[in-house]
């Protein structure tokens, strides 16, 4: 108990020193998973849009495999990319292994199915009378379509948020296509599970921490989202 | 003409909810579509707004033949405005809501605030110009709805049951309303209603529906009936256990059994007491609703199951007939079909 709490307070004091270790990782860790999540909205915003807004052969079948992909381990998703970027691999020339792109490219296949399945799920609760409003108005599809995404801008936003919180706390896809490069690809959780590895529990915490902190954050911007969606 | 309508029908799921061989529907008036709940109504009325295709037949709106794709639909949609049986507004202001419909259509924006205060002042909402919309009322909501449609001033405004989700003062209101911006504005209005009454007080020309059809008595006076055959001439027709009518083998076929049949109002009349002894096709019972309907005065009548007859007004007023007075009527066999 006394280990816990000594460890506790050592992690507290480095985190009010901006130890620059600390600042180094938490900011790798924030860069690559925003840019994650940018692309990953990127490509699940218009997607889930189109899945969600369209009539085509298949619909269903493409939301129940996009429901499965949710449930895709991360080493799963670190193994199928490091098979395809290691030096053998079909993209081995862009010598992406072991950089922050090898990262993001790993989180934003872990992400895109979630963006898009609670894209799906926000627009769908959208009440069908904003389309027949809309369209009897004269609106043409793309002006429709917008009607609908300004309503369901607040599920959208959550989604993102969401997303984030998702990538900000796995291990997997960092560890396996990152290498944990210190200052370059080593992010919040593996740094953690290296410190572990050392038996140096400080930074671990102090990190624990920051992760506990962010992940706090995203959750008050999804509820307070989520909130405002049922406005 | 506005409509002509050929052959249409459409079908969900292998179920035709709607077949008109032929409607046609004139420019400039306002037409009420009457029929009961499930009647094929509001789909008419996406299919006239041209939010929805029909599976056949053809329509033809002011002399062009429709074609449904939706590039050459979305031209269509911007001369015709449908409003919801409960409109919904967009998550923005009262203005906004308005302005809507002129943004999609170009106008330019210094021309737009005029115009959006115009159509709220028209349906008495100019106060709520900058209220969120979700705050107002579902009478409100649905006068703002009209002022949407009115800002983009459309050829036809189709209504689906715009009544029925407001309170009796706001009712009067919209029905007032859609009157003066038929009159003032030219615009066709076609509103659906299973009120006989509000079609009565505010449209020109009704049409019935009943079960995805046209008919031409009105979907009152249908009942459910059990159907013997009595002779090689004649249908036993019993309804509720309250009307017994021998009806000719020829105007009914030889159907036996359950059915729905409908007794058309303008041909049940008035019989004397003495008639019913001599008379099979005659009935006693009471005096419990009359209403005036323009020309005719709709009488209903209490014979064990409610009935409704239509007189002319001259023959009314020789009646002398009050609201609880014992009454002889007469329901001839021809009066009578099977739905």
């Amino acid at each position: 108990m006394t280990f816990l709490f000594d460890s506790f307070q050592s992690a507290i004091l480095l985190v009010i020193s901006l130890d620059r270790e600390i600042i180094s990782i938490v900011s790798v860790s924030l860069k690559l998973s925003s840019t994650s999540t940018l692309i990953a909205s990127l490509v699940g915003i218009p997607l889930g849009f189109y899945i969600a807004f369209e009539s085509f052969p298949g619909k269903r079948m493409t939301i129940t495999c996009l429901n499965t992909l949710l449930a895709l381990p991360t080493v799963v998703i670190g193994l199928f990319v490091y098979s395809l970027i290691a030096r053998k691999g079909f993209l081995g020339s862009l010598d992406l292994l072991y950089t922050q792109k090898a990262i993001i490219i790993g989180q934003t296949i872990l992400i895109v199915p979630l963006v898009t399945t609670l894209i799906i799920a926000a627009i769908s609760r959208i009440d069908e009378r904003y389309r027949k409003t809309a369209m009897t108005l004269g609106a043409n599809r793309f002006q429709t379509a917008l009607v609908i995404f300004r309503e369901a801008r607040f599920g959208i936003v959550a989604a993102v948020i969401a997303a984030y919180g998702r990538v900000i706390s796995e291990i997997g896809i960092s560890m396996m296509l990152g290498g944990n490069a210190r200052g370059f690809t080593r992010t919040i959780t593996t740094a953690m599970a290296l410190e572990y590895d050392k038996g140096q529990f400080t930074l671990a915490v102090a990190l624990g921490i920051i992760l506990l902190g962010i992940s706090f954050g995203i959750n008050l911007l999804f509820h307070f989202f989520q909130g405002r969606t049922r406005i | 003409m506005l409509y002509s309508i050929n052959g249409l029908t459409k079908t969900y799921h292998n179920r035709t909810v709607l077949d008109i061989p032929s409607l046609h529907i004139e420019r400039g008036g306002i037409h009420a579509l009457l029929g009961p709940n499930g009647a094929g109504k509001t789909t008419l009325l996406n299919i006239l707004g041209f939010l929805e295709s029909p599976s056949t037949g053809d329509i033809v709106y002011e002399s062009k033949v429709v074609q449904f794709y939706e590039s050459y639909l979305q031209d269509l949609r911007k001369t015709v405005v449908l409003i919801d049986q409960q409109p919904i507004l967009f998550s923005t202001s009262v203005y906004k809501n308005v302005e809507f419909g002129l943004k999609v259509r170009k106008i330019p924006k210094k021309d737009r605030p005029g115009i959006v205060k115009e159509a709220l002042d028209l349906v008495g909402m100019e106060q709520f110009l900058n209220a969120p919309a979700n705050t107002l009322s579902s009478g409100e909501t649905q006068r703002v709805a009209i002022a949407q449609a009115l800002a983009v001033l459309p050829n036809v405004l189709l209504c689906d049951e715009p009544t029925s989700s407001v309170d009796i003062e706001n009712q009067v209101k919209i029905l007032n309303i859609l009157k003066q911006i038929n009159k003032d504005k030219k615009i066709t209005v076609i509103f659906t209603t299973h009120d006989r009454f509000q079609a009565a007080f505010l449209a020109q020309h009704t049409l019935f529906l009943d079960h995805g059809q046209l008919t031409t008595a009105g979907y009152e006076n249908r009942y459910t009936a059990f159907l013997t055959q009595k002779d090689n001439q004649q249908i036993h027709c019993r309804i509720q256990d309250s009307i017994d009518l021998l009806i000719p083998l020829h105007q009914i076929g030889s159907n036996t059994g359950k059915a729905q049949v409908m007794i058309d109002p303008e041909k049940v009349s008035l019989c004397h007491r003495d008639d019913i002894s001599m008379n099979s096709a005659c009935w006693e019972g009471r005096v419990v609703q009359i209403t005036d309907e323009k020309d005719n005065i709709r009488i209903i009548i209490d014979l064990g199951v409610w009935i409704s007859m239509v007189m002319l007004r001259s023959t009314y007023q020789k009646s002398y007939l009050l609201v609880g007075e014992r009454v002889y009527i007469q329901i001839p066999p021809s009066s009578i079909r099977i739905v």
